[in-house]
């Protein structure tokens, strides 16, 4: 069943000195709101630099919004403890990014069955999950070799199986196709788009493609922090 | 260098200022190493070059010398040479006596018994406050008289003497009176010992030594302008005419015999001073590589903007020159200062057994400090290769995909492990060959061959234990056994040289615990076999460890008078060359030896049996070092330096001995004095009636000899005590060297950590975004030292226990000739590499701490 997310008034800002952007954007996100349905599949366009990556940590608990709310499933994710924030991206949310996603000292099946082994599942029964999801996007052949052995398209479909392993209710995907060819983008936004909705799981696919965009089934545009109507 | 140099602002200096911490520990590191190399060659080099000066001095002009094989120069030879001196050689004779002050401190001088006629033609004499040469000869003769002494300058201040003064000195038991007949100044002769030297006339000297008419040198000085070929005739003809027993030579070959005594002692400390240096090597490169590590992209950005791969490699080699010169530079002074330190305590312990003579001077020999320096310079070069290069392999503006890069180095894993099988067989055949020129030398190309050959299979043994653990690891200890897996065989780059580097340390910990719990175990054993009279009675020798001079026949007599003393056993020896290697011939009583069996033989065979026929047919028996050295075994004969010329002897066993490894002829008391017409005792075993205390019977004994003789009695308590405090303190220092390459070891196990956290943030921010907690984060990188250590310790183990074999069995036997029992210190063991274990796994938490407050979110962004 996908999640139900709910984003009310969100802004980031960094600090003076702050890691993060070049030093003139002083607020990532300067009051977004929006809702997804679960199961919906909905993506965020914009440029790069707009805060669509923010956004995504923000939504994935890996980040907190200087003010504004983001609501998953009606908890409040501000309001999680540690802990909870912890079995939040373990069981809740799952992410895929552009880049490294794949732990580069473990086989592909490794890595698959990692959230599953986070979780307390036991090895076995972790890597045979594992092994079916593998198969099922394709892999079954590669669950042996290191990322290093994968083309840029297996390994983001490695990734697609390792977010999905775990059952999530959301998939946050921050522009996993951005460095891939377009055939083996196109692949993996397939792949993405066919087994979140045989799952039922609520999908925000980040990206500045058109391409993309047009298999979700609602769009949102975020331009300098804020959403464009 | 001129395009390296803007390089290294921002590349070296400023990182530095930031990573203060691991900076100072690498300088350290290999400062250790090189104060290490430093203080045993300077230690040494003072020995030896304070008795190099000694001879020197003594030597003076003299072109040839005329010493003794046996117990001395018989008088009656300088009339044997008279004809030289129609030749226009001058004939000196002298006498030397190592005698303690008495009273003060008990400090010990060097009595040079001369010919004051003859004398000054050899060696200079300066006084102080003379005005012409004719004053300085008048003086010179004053020496004439009995008793009167010439004392150099320094000395007759320290111990406030002036002319006329009155100064006692103690040697075989007995006081003597000597009166100060003239103050030398410190140049020429008064330079000998290091200026603890006292000059008196030879027959003062001979009485000091209870000696008359026997001479321990002549000195030759020959006309000036000899040619060579007529110096070497004249040597032959010296030696027709000189009587059985005594040699002539250069004075140089005395120096040479002290260099081989000291040898097998500098070489065996040089070997263990080079494991400090391979632990600081691999500091070097470990620090170097978090260096490269850190700024990859730092140099990724100067490559982009122009620098070449060259500057870049010249920059990285640069920093290791610099941090080798620093720590090089730091290490020589602590390594001077250590020497100094030392030589009262090792130096004085080396000087005792093989030196007969006062303390060693500290010297600072420039040689010595330069060797350790270049050494650490070096070899931080040459371990900064390795990153060096790597930095240099950085692509401009690179991201790096740091997986493909271990996989290269996977690949080399088998090889690797090859040679590692290939170096451990090398070193089971290094331990057939025997010694080489008296050195254990294929016996160390074993021990560090057990050393690289572990340490080439450290891949492996990770790759391997990684693959056959996981699966039961993730069942135990959860997920994070699989991370602390994935990231150990990752880099195994990195962490395969930890685990060498720890290996390495354990190793030598374990060897040496096993060579010197096995040799002290010998030893105690030993010594309650032979150490068994109730009484030890020797000449007061003031500071000195050895008895200095023989206790005459009166003393001895006396002793065997004291009530309830049933046996007294005089041992007496002297110290004889064989080939020009130095042995002692010594003596006892063997009926006595025979009745109690208190000298165990070698090959098990019953003392009282081998004793008794050796009385009975006259034969010797010689100590197992003399066998091993001079391959002599029983059944054999060995020559002896009669006075009435060679006498051989028919050796009738080998007995184990642990005091002395240049190895000892001893044959019975009777015999021994009729070969060397020698009387008195070096020291002697009192055995007391049944039931007398010897308490008792040491305070009677001494109150006997009160105003007659000095001297020093010991029970058997005290004397076994001191007989192992001796042995306890001659290895002190190897285990602080290993104690340090321990510490080293684990500061690299931190390290290496280190550098996994900071190479795997990104990893790390990724399995929080998997929902991995900070804790099971941290838990995966105690888990990876706890196996990193883990795999340290049985590798150290198995390499160490090998090492010690080699050790007691070869390296030992070869060098010093004993036989030692294999006994190791489990408990020892045990408690050490608990520590270590515990050790790493402290060391651990930094990093783990670190990887734990990895903030994912800040991580991502900064992509």
């Amino acid at each position: 069943m996908g999640a139900r997310v709910e984003v009310v008034e969100v802004r980031k800002s960094w600090g003076a000195g702050g890691s993060g952007g070049d030093g003139a954007v002083a607020e990532a996100l300067a009051g977004v709101s929006f809702v997804l349905d679960p199961g919906e599949f909905v993506a965020l366009l914009g440029p790069s630099g707009c805060g669509k990556s923010t956004l995504l940590h923000l939504l994935g608990g890996l980040d907190r919004p200087s003010s504004g709310r983001v609501i998953v499933d009606g908890s409040d994710l501000a309001r999680l403890s540690e802990a909870d924030r912890d079995l939040y991206r373990r069981r809740t949310a799952a992410t895929v990014f552009q880049l490294f996603n794949l732990l580069p000292t473990m086989t592909a099946l490794e890595n698959v069955a990692l959230p599953l082994l986070l979780d307390g599942v036991p090895a076995s029964e972790a890597d045979g999950r594992a092994e079916r999801l593998l198969g099922e996007v394709g892999l079954a052949a590669k669950s042996g070799s290191f990322p290093w052995q994968l083309s840029g398209g297996q390994m983001q479909r490695v990734a697609v199986a390792r977010a999905l392993v775990a059952s999530p209710a959301l998939l946050l995907a921050d522009e996993p196709t951005g460095s891939l060819d377009s055939r083996s983008g196109a692949q993996v936004l397939d792949l993405i788009a066919e087994l979140a909705s045989a799952r039922g799981v609520t999908v925000l696919l980040a990206t500045h493609s058109d391409e993309a965009a047009r298999r979700a089934s609602r769009t949102l545009r975020l331009r300098d922090g804020l959403l464009e109507r | 260098m001129s395009r390296t140099r803007p390089l290294l602002a921002p590349l070296l200096l400023r990182p530095f200022r930031e990573d203060r911490g691991r900076f100072v520990l690498t300088v350290a590191g290999i400062a250790v190493g090189v104060a290490t190399m430093a203080a045993i060659l300077l230690a040494n080099a003072s020995v030896l070059s304070s008795f190099t000066a000694t001879v020197d001095v003594v030597a003076g002009k003299a072109g040839l010398t005329v010493l003794a094989d046996g117990p001395g120069i018989p008088e009656e030879t300088l009339e044997r040479l008279a004809w030289l001196r129609m030749k226009g050689v001058a004939i000196v004779p002298a006498v030397s006596v190592t005698v303690a002050l008495a009273g003060g401190e008990g400090d010990v001088l060097e009595l040079l018994g001369i010919d004051p006629v003859t004398d000054p033609s050899v060696r200079d004499y300066r006084f102080v406050a003379e005005t012409a040469d004719e004053t300085s000869l008048e003086k010179l003769f004053g020496v004439f008289r009995a008793g009167a002494v010439l004392v150099p300058a320094p000395l007759a201040e320290r111990l406030g003497l002036g002319p006329g003064a009155e100064l006692g000195v103690l040697s075989g038991g007995a006081a003597h009176r000597l009166r100060v007949a003239g103050v030398l100044r410190m140049e020429g002769a008064a330079r000998a010992a290091a200026g603890s030297v006292l000059f008196a006339d030879l027959a003062t000297a001979q009485e000091v030594l209870g000696r008359e008419g026997f001479l321990d040198r002549i000195d030759l000085v020959l006309p000036a302008g000899l040619a060579d070929a007529d110096r070497t005739a004249l040597e032959a003809s010296v030696r027709d005419s000189l009587p059985p027993g005594v040699t002539v030579g250069r004075p140089e070959r005395r120096t040479e015999t002290v260099d081989r005594m000291v040898r097998s002692f500098r070489v065996n400390l040089t070997a263990l001073g080079l494991v400090a240096f391979l632990v600081g090597t691999y500091f070097v490169y470990n620090t170097l590589s978090i260096s490269v590590l850190r700024r990859r992209s730092d140099i990724g950005t100067v490559r982009a903007l122009g620098a070449s791969a060259r500057s870049v490699f010249l920059v990285f080699l640069a920093e290791g020159a610099a941090l080798g010169a620093l720590g090089g530079a730091l290490g020589v002074a602590l390594g001077a200062l250590l020497a100094r330190v030392a030589l009262a305590a090792v130096g004085g312990t080396a000087t005792d057994f093989y030196l007969p003579q006062a303390a060693p001077v500290f010297t600072l020999a420039p040689s010595a400090l330069a060797t350790s320096f270049l050494a650490g310079l070096g070899t931080s070069i040459l371990s900064a290769l390795a990153p060096a290069v790597e930095a240099a392999q950085v692509e401009p503006a690179s991201t790096l995909r740091h997986g493909s890069v271990e996989a290269s180095r996977r690949r080399a894993v088998g090889p690797l492990a090859l040679g590692g099988v290939a170096a451990l067989a090398l070193a089971a055949l290094a331990t057939r060959p025997g010694p080489v020129d008296g050195l254990p030398l294929f016996g160390f190309a074993s021990v560090f061959l057990v050393i690289a050959g572990v340490s080439l299979l450290a891949p492996l043994a990770v790759v391997t234990v990684a693959r056959l653990a996981d699966g039961p690891a993730v069942r135990l200890l959860g997920v994070e056994a699989r991370i602390a897996r994935a990231n150990l065989t990752g880099s195994l780059s990195r962490t395969a040289v930890a685990v060498a580097a720890l290996s390495m340390g354990i190793s030598m910990m374990v060897a040496v615990a096993f060579m010197v719990g096995s040799f002290r175990a010998t030893v105690v054993d030993w010594v309650s076999q032979t150490l068994k009279a109730d009484l030890f009675v020797a000449p007061e020798s003031g500071r000195s460890q050895r008895a200095l001079g023989r206790l005459p026949e009166e003393a001895i007599r006396l002793v065997e008078a004291v009530p309830g003393v049933a046996s007294v056993d005089p041992f007496l020896s002297f110290e004889a060359t064989r080939d020009g290697a130095p042995y002692t011939i010594g003596s006892g009583r063997f009926d006595l030896v025979a009745a109690h069996g208190d000298l165990p033989m070698a090959d098990g065979s019953d003392t009282r049996e081998v004793l008794a026929r050796a009385l009975a047919r006259g034969e010797a028996v010689v100590s197992e070092p003399y066998s091993v050295k001079f391959g002599v075994k029983a059944g054999d004969t060995v020559t002896l330096p009669a006075l009435d010329g060679p006498v051989a002897l028919r050796v009738a066993g080998v007995y184990r001995d642990y005091s002395n490894d240049r190895g000892t002829v001893t044959i019975d008391r009777a015999l021994f004095r009729r070969l060397f017409r020698m009387d008195g005792a070096g020291s002697l075993a009192v055995r007391l009636e049944p039931g007398v205390a010897p308490e008792e019977a040491r305070r009677r004994l001494l109150s006997a000899a009160e105003g007659r003789f000095a001297l020093r009695v010991q029970t058997n308590a005290v004397l076994r005590e001191a007989a192992l405090a001796l042995f306890d303190r001659t290895f002190a220092v190897t285990w602080a060297l290993e104690a340090v390459a321990i510490a080293v070891a684990v500061l690299g196990v931190f390290s290496t950590l280190l550098a996994l956290v900071l190479e795997r943030r990104r990893e790390i921010a990724l399995l929080r975004v998997l929902g991995a907690s900070a804790a099971r984060v941290a838990r995966a990188v105690r888990l990876e030292a706890a196996a990193l250590s883990s795999l340290g310790v049985v590798l150290g183990v198995a390499a160490g226990a090998a090492m010690g074999i080699v050790l007691v069995h070869v390296v030992n036997r070869q060098s010093f000739g004993w036989t030692i029992r294999t006994d190791v210190p489990w408990l020892f063991l045990a408690g050490a590499l608990a520590l270590v274990l515990l050790a790493t796994l402290a060391a651990a938490s930094r990093p783990a701490r670190l990887a734990a407050s990895t903030d994912p979110a800040a991580v991502l962004k900064e992509e």
